[in-house]
């Protein structure tokens, strides 16, 4: 007999409700020896294409449906007086227990336009994220224009039909059936035996219904699982996706039958539905193979890239024939350019041309030139990254700045014969324009032509624990603890990190009653959870786009496919990614800074790229803030290295990279730049394409280029063997390859060793040049802003935010800088970060390079603030009181309180905070405070505009004792995140001194290996992956002199780690490290929380503080010691600890859910949950 | 009208289906399986990873001339058959 097919799957892209992946299920159909499947996901098509090409690779026929909530169903008169069948099916409650009613729709062989169309459709009707169709909605799209059916509808248990069917209103169900087949031409039957109670008799009678009717019947499984054992995992999502505790009524399933059975066990359920009838189960199977057979796709049809050789892509429309217009656009290129006698351009532009007409890409380069022109146009500042920099062609056509020809990039590592797939062109816009950039595309190309690419959110520790521990039971603000003790791990390895990390250890997150909570979570790793809109991928297609994606709505409305990047590359949809860069915000603002207070037009573009006063700044390590070069081991690696011309600052962000750290480029590099040995050169002939970085292989374009010189294949093919070096497999296929060509070519075995070695260990790993070409020019940009114009660079930074470090460390710089800072001022202050001019009094600071300017403190800082309420206090200035600017900037009375609180009256009113706190007949911000509450009181009587204000409540000045300096900067903190006034580490400088703390600017002075105490707030804590494959700790204070950056091996983790994620402000005890000239770091052996250490002090005296300061930590025992967790082992031997990377857990600190009950509850420092760098598989 | 019993009994099975039990000491032979469903226990209540389904048979079943319905009903967990109704 004829394999069993299944028809209705749902995949784990059925948000929260299936639970195996397309390929496993794909897997598991062709194992159980299946021809075919169908995907049937709910509410979309996220799963199809990886659907099709898990099919494809199986050699199975892919199915493609929708399974869809249906809503007004056929108002069948005579037989229920007009109740709609859905709600009707709610009351009922059965089969689904008050789900709505759903339908399966399958795309016939020639449906998948038609399928894509009604998805599209079913979310338009609906509120975002629940889409719905109704019958009619449904046969609008099931025929084609010549009325062939193109959608095939299966009616089973849960529909409409079926529901009334359980019911037993025979009647009732005979009539919808019937509207059903007079809608829609391919109507099927559908009947489900999931063993639960009278499944298989609904089941028996949906059979005889269809029989009586001449309506085929087909047999599904309902398929969600893999396994029976899965089922527990989709009760836990049936309960999460309804916010609901767990309970058997609020579970689809009540069996374990929901699973990808094979043919036999559905025989069997055919048998039991047919009440033993072998023909009539026999027909059944019949029936539902033929079903199938004219639903299958084909695969190449729907996933163009399947093949190969001749991809049919969905190109953009531009009017007209696109070949002679690109060649037309670049030989005026050419000519703008200056490069028009330059016979390597002219060969170089005829090599490009050749590879994009021979890939009939010539539309998409004009459309993307396009785009960057019309953003342009609207003043937004617009940079090319990635590997299209090394395309002349987008240099020529203005998509880029950067002359590839200059900076030795190749083409091919962007675009070439033997890359499969399509090219990728990225584009950084400012990120405050980002969206406005999505809608000038949308206005330009129709939206019937562009969408959004989507990506799917999946469940993390953080996010599975939430969901599993609400669907538990537990308290609320308890599953917030619990799952903020996580760092940013995989679900799966929560129950590994508990017994890895020293500081969940101890925790009490190992009690036992949160086992299961722990299990089940882990269950939940990898499925997607949402979908959201990805970063920057726009889909540029033709008036045909919405036959190829379905297209829903984004939580900002727009457009948005839903497949994501990979599956719109594999759907023959070209996509342009349009990032939005929180730096180039940064400097457009700051620009506007300049030229608002200096009255100065600064064309940062043309600005010289050889400064030498930016390059000592950036020498020096002086470079937080600025682009790429701003995190503790870049400051390092700059201060070593000394960048002196924009090919340094290329080289620099090549090295910082796991690829070249791990393969041991940096040490060499330096040391043949600082001229400390010899560069070495394999051969040669490999000195030419080596010789830019002293013989070091930094660069992917010079993995090509040794290839492609040693083995004379041409850097097409050169790019092709590189990619393949990212695999342990691949490496060796290639070394199989390059060895004996090489030989052939003439090179001596020992040379082919060599150059080999340096392939090997170079990997897939290094970094693409016009990738760090395209971000070398914001780099020193952003120093050069910096060095010349440090108030307004800091006023671009404090407002965009674009780096790692939060407000208050980009504020200390700030100061330490020589700007002053200006408090918050009611008739000062503006929108955002702006720079005022001074006198340039106290401040001293680093070479002073920001003297003479202030930066003012925002309304916008000021926590709890809205949008509308800056509009008006900005808009209302100036202000001659308090009841003033209550009166005409309307702040709520928090805020209004809050702006006291930091001083934003004390200008106008003469306010002073510090001793002496008691100061009668003088106003002070405690009065005035109280004074909000007087004027809230009274506006709140209705009384407001009719009394003046005075008369609503006397506050006496002098009545309430004024702020302490250290309240005031308390407040400060907890109000606007930074110390503005003073900073914060000043407080405890007595009890600092009289422990004995080095700080950050004598730091240079000490011989190396010196054993000394710092202490700082915390700025950053990062845990990178480094060489040996710990996890290491990299934590940066700030002790108001400059940063201190500390590294805490595991060796001291166990008693310290709970203690560096856990408190803010830290004394620490370390050993002196000099990295290089200007660079010192500290290698921590203990920390201790400096508020801990001030109350031990105030308590029992500095004697005590010393007693602690000077204990040694207890060996921790064997098995408690440092980090577990067995680090992931790369190819060439490359071992990363799998905590790595990973941002810290927050709110772990002594014993259970404790939070320091003095640590601000603000973002203060950062922690990354970033990247250092593109993962070592990537490109 | 059934009744209520919820009796531990012996059942003997093939092919997957039970064909006859002892009940209160007396054999019935099962003539027709009229429904058969399957409950999953609710797993989330006890520490259990998996405390398996309770598979329920409504049979008609005869004890010499006698006939009546029963229903009967296996835990996969402890391995143990019940008769929870009849209707005799």
């Amino acid at each position: 007999m004829a394999p069993f097919i299944h028809l209705h799957t749902a995949s784990a892209y059925s948000l929260r409700y299936g639970t195996a992946f397309p390929d496993a299920l794909a897997g598991r159909a062709a194992e159980h020896g299946m021809d075919m499947l169908a995907l049937t996901d709910r509410d979309g098509l996220y799963g199809a294409i990886k659907h099709v090409q898990a099919c494809h690779d199986r050699g199975i026929a892919p199915i493609v449906g929708v399974d869809l909530v249906l809503r007004d169903g056929h108002a069948v008169h005579g037989v229920d007086s007009g109740v709609h069948g859905a709600e009707r099916g709610k009351r009922a409650g059965s089969a689904g227990h008050g789900e709505p009613p759903r339908v399966v729709v399958l795309a016939r062989s020639d449906g998948w336009a038609a399928l894509c169309r009604l998805v599209t459709a079913a979310h338009q009707v609906g509120e975002r994220g629940e889409p719905y169709v109704t019958p009619e909605l449904v046969a609008e799209h099931a025929v084609s224009t010549g009325g062939g059916p193109r959608l095939t509808v299966l009616l089973g248990p849960r529909s409409d039909v079926g529901r009334a069917v359980a019911e037993r209103r025979d009647d009732r169900a005979r009539a919808l059936l019937d509207a059903w087949r007079s809608a829609v031409p391919d109507v099927v039957v559908e009947v489900t035996d999931l063993y639960g109670y009278r499944d298989a008799n609904t089941a028996t009678r949906m059979l005889g219904l269809a029989r009586s009717m001449g309506v085929p019947a087909v047999l599904t499984n309902e398929v969600r699982h893999l396994h029976a054992a899965d089922h527990q995992v989709g009760d836990v999502l049936d309960a999460a996706r309804r916010l609901v505790p767990l309970h058997p009524r609020h579970v689809e399933h009540p069996t374990a039958h929901a699973y990808l059975k094979d043919g036999r066990e559905m025989a069997r359920v055919a048998v039991r539905i047919c009440g033993g009838d072998l023909d009539l189960a026999e027909r059944l199977l019949a029936q539902t193979r033929r079903v199938a057979e004219r639903c299958a796709l084909d695969p190449v049809e729907i996933v163009p890239l399947l093949d190969a050789e001749d991809p049919r892509l969905h190109l953009p429309e531009i009017g007209e024939d696109p070949v002679p217009l690109l060649r037309s656009r670049c030989e005026d290129g050419l000519n703008r350019r200056g490069l028009d006698r330059t016979a390597d351009a002219r060969h170089r532009l005829a090599a490009e041309l050749a590879i994009i007409e021979k890939k009939r890409l010539s539309g998409y380069f004009i459309t993307v030139a396009d785009i960057t022109e019309l953003i342009r146009s609207m003043g937004v500042r617009c940079a090319i990254r990635g590997s299209g920099a090394g395309s002349l062609v987008n240099y020529l056509i203005g998509i880029g700045d950067v002359n590839p020809l200059e900076h030795g990039l190749l083409m091919e590592r962007f675009l070439s014969e033997g890359r499969r797939g399509l090219p990728d062109i990225d584009i950084d816009v400012e990120s405050a324009r980002r969206l406005d950039c999505y809608r000038a595309i949308l206005g330009r190309y129709g939206e019937a032509g562009v969408a959004c690419v989507s990506m799917m959110e999946t469940y993390r520790a953080r996010s599975a624990i939430r969901d599993v521990g609400a669907v538990m039971g537990l308290p609320p603000h308890e599953i917030d603890v619990i799952a903020k003790a996580f760092p940013h791990v995989r679900a799966r390895q929560i129950r590994a990190a508990l017994s890895d990390l020293p500081e969940l250890r101890d925790s009490g997150l190992n009690d036992r009653s949160l086992q299961t909570v722990f299990r089940l979570a882990e269950r939940l790793d990898g499925l997607p959870r949402h979908i959201a809109l990805h970063p920057c991928g726009v889909l540029i297609g033709n008036s045909s786009l919405r036959d190829h994606t379905p297209v829903e709505r984004s939580m900002l409305d727009f457009p948005m496919s839903q497949f994501d990047k990979d599956d719109v590359e594999a759907a023959g949809l070209l996509k342009l990614d349009v990032l939005g860069v929180r730096m180039q915000s940064a400097m457009a603002c700051s620009l506007r800074e300049i030229e608002r207070v200096d009255g100065r037009k600064i064309d940062l573009d043309a600005v010289p790229r050889d400064d030498r006063d930016t390059y000592d700044l950036i020498g020096v390590g002086r470079t937080l803030g600025c682009f790429q070069i701003e995190s503790p081991g870049q400051r390092e690696l700059v201060a070593k290295l000394e960048p002196r011309t924009m090919h340094d600052l290329i080289v620099d962000i090549s090295l910082f990279r796991p690829g070249p750290v791990n393969s041991d480029m940096v040490t060499p590099y330096l040391e043949a730049r600082h001229g400390f040995r010899e560069p070495d050169y394999p051969h040669e002939r490999l000195r030419e394409p080596l010789r830019e970085t002293h013989g070091v292989v930094v660069f992917h374009e010079q993995v090509l280029r040794v290839i492609d010189v040693m083995t004379g294949c041409g850097l097409s093919e050169a790019e092709k063997a590189r990619r393949a070096l990212g695999t342990p497999e691949g490496r060796e296929a290639v070394r199989a390859w390059f060895v004996p060509l090489a030989r052939e070519n003439g090179f001596a075995s020992d040379v082919v060793e060599r150059a080999w070695r340096v392939l090997d260990a170079f990997g897939g790993f290094g970094f693409c040049k016009a990738h760090a070409a395209a971000f070398a020019l914001p780099t020193y940009q952003s120093a050069w802003l910096k060095r010349h114009h440090a108030a307004a660079f800091f006023a671009g930074v404090l407002t965009h935010e674009p780096g790692m470090y939060p407000g208050r460390v980009i504020l200390d710089e700030a100061r330490q800088c020589g700007v002053d800072i200006l408090p918050l001022d009611v008739n000062h202050s503006g929108g955002t970060w702006q720079v005022e001019r001074t006198t340039g009094t106290g401040a001293r600071g680093h070479a002073g390079i920001g003297r003479g300017y202030g930066l003012r403190v925002p309304f916008s800082a000021v926590k709890g603030v809205s949008d509308a309420e800056v509009g008006r206090m900005v808009a209302g200035r100036p202000y001659t009181s308090l009841a003033d600017f209550w009166e005409r900037a309307r702040p709520s009375r928090p805020v209004a309180e809050r702006i006291v609180a930091v001083g934003g009256l004390d200008a106008l009113h003469g306010l002073r905070p510090g001793e002496p706190r008691w100061r009668p007949g003088e106003l002070t911000r405690r009065d005035l405070i109280a004074q909000v509450g007087a004027l809230d009181r009274a506006s709140g009587a209705g009384t407001a505009g009719q009394l003046p204000m005075g008369f609503a409540e006397r506050v006496a000045p002098g009545e309430l004792p004024e702020m302490s300096e250290a309240e005031a900067v308390e407040a400060e903190l907890e109000i606007l995140g930074m110390d503005v006034s003073r900073h914060v580490i000043t407080f405890h400088d007595e009890l600092l001194d009289a422990i004995g703390v080095t700080r950050s600017r004598d730091l240079l002075r000490l011989r190396n290996g010196a054993e000394i105490l710092v202490a700082g707030a915390k700025v950053a804590t990062q845990t990178p992956a480094v060489r040996s494959g710990q996890r290491v700790i990299f934590t940066t204070l700030d002790d108001s002199t400059g940063p201190i950056d500390l590294t805490f091996f595991e060796s001291v983790q166990a008693h310290t780690a709970a203690t560096v994620f856990g408190s803010w402000l830290l004394v620490a005890r370390g050993v002196v490290r000099r990295t290089g000239g200007r660079a010192v770091s500290l290698r921590a052996l203990h920390c201790w929380n400096l508020l801990d250490l001030d109350r031990l002090w105030r308590d029992h005296g500095i004697d005590a503080v010393r007693a602690v300061l000077s204990e040694t930590p207890a060996p921790p025992d064997a098995a408690g010691a440092g980090v577990g967790g067995r680090p992931i082992e790369y190819g060439n031997g490359y071992r990363l600890s799998p905590y790595s990377d990973i941002g810290p857990a927050s709110g772990v600190r002594e014993g259970p859910f404790l939070r320091h009950p003095e640590e601000p509850q603000r973002r203060l420092w950062h922690a990354s949950s970033g990247s250092s760098g593109p993962a070592p598989s990537a490109r | 009208m059934s009744r209520l019993y919820g009796d531990p009994i012996e059942v003997w099975i093939r092919d997957g289906q039970p064909v006859q039990f002892v009940w209160r000491d007396r054999l019935y032979a099962i003539r027709e399986v009229q429904d058969h469903w399957v409950v999953a226990r609710e797993w989330w209540k006890t520490s259990d990873s998996d405390p398996g389904e309770r598979r329920f048979w409504r049979v008609v079943a005869a004890t010499g001339r006698e006939s009546g319905t029963y229903e009967l009903r296996f835990d996969t967990a402890g391995g143990d058959w019940l008769l929870l109704r009849a209707w005799d």
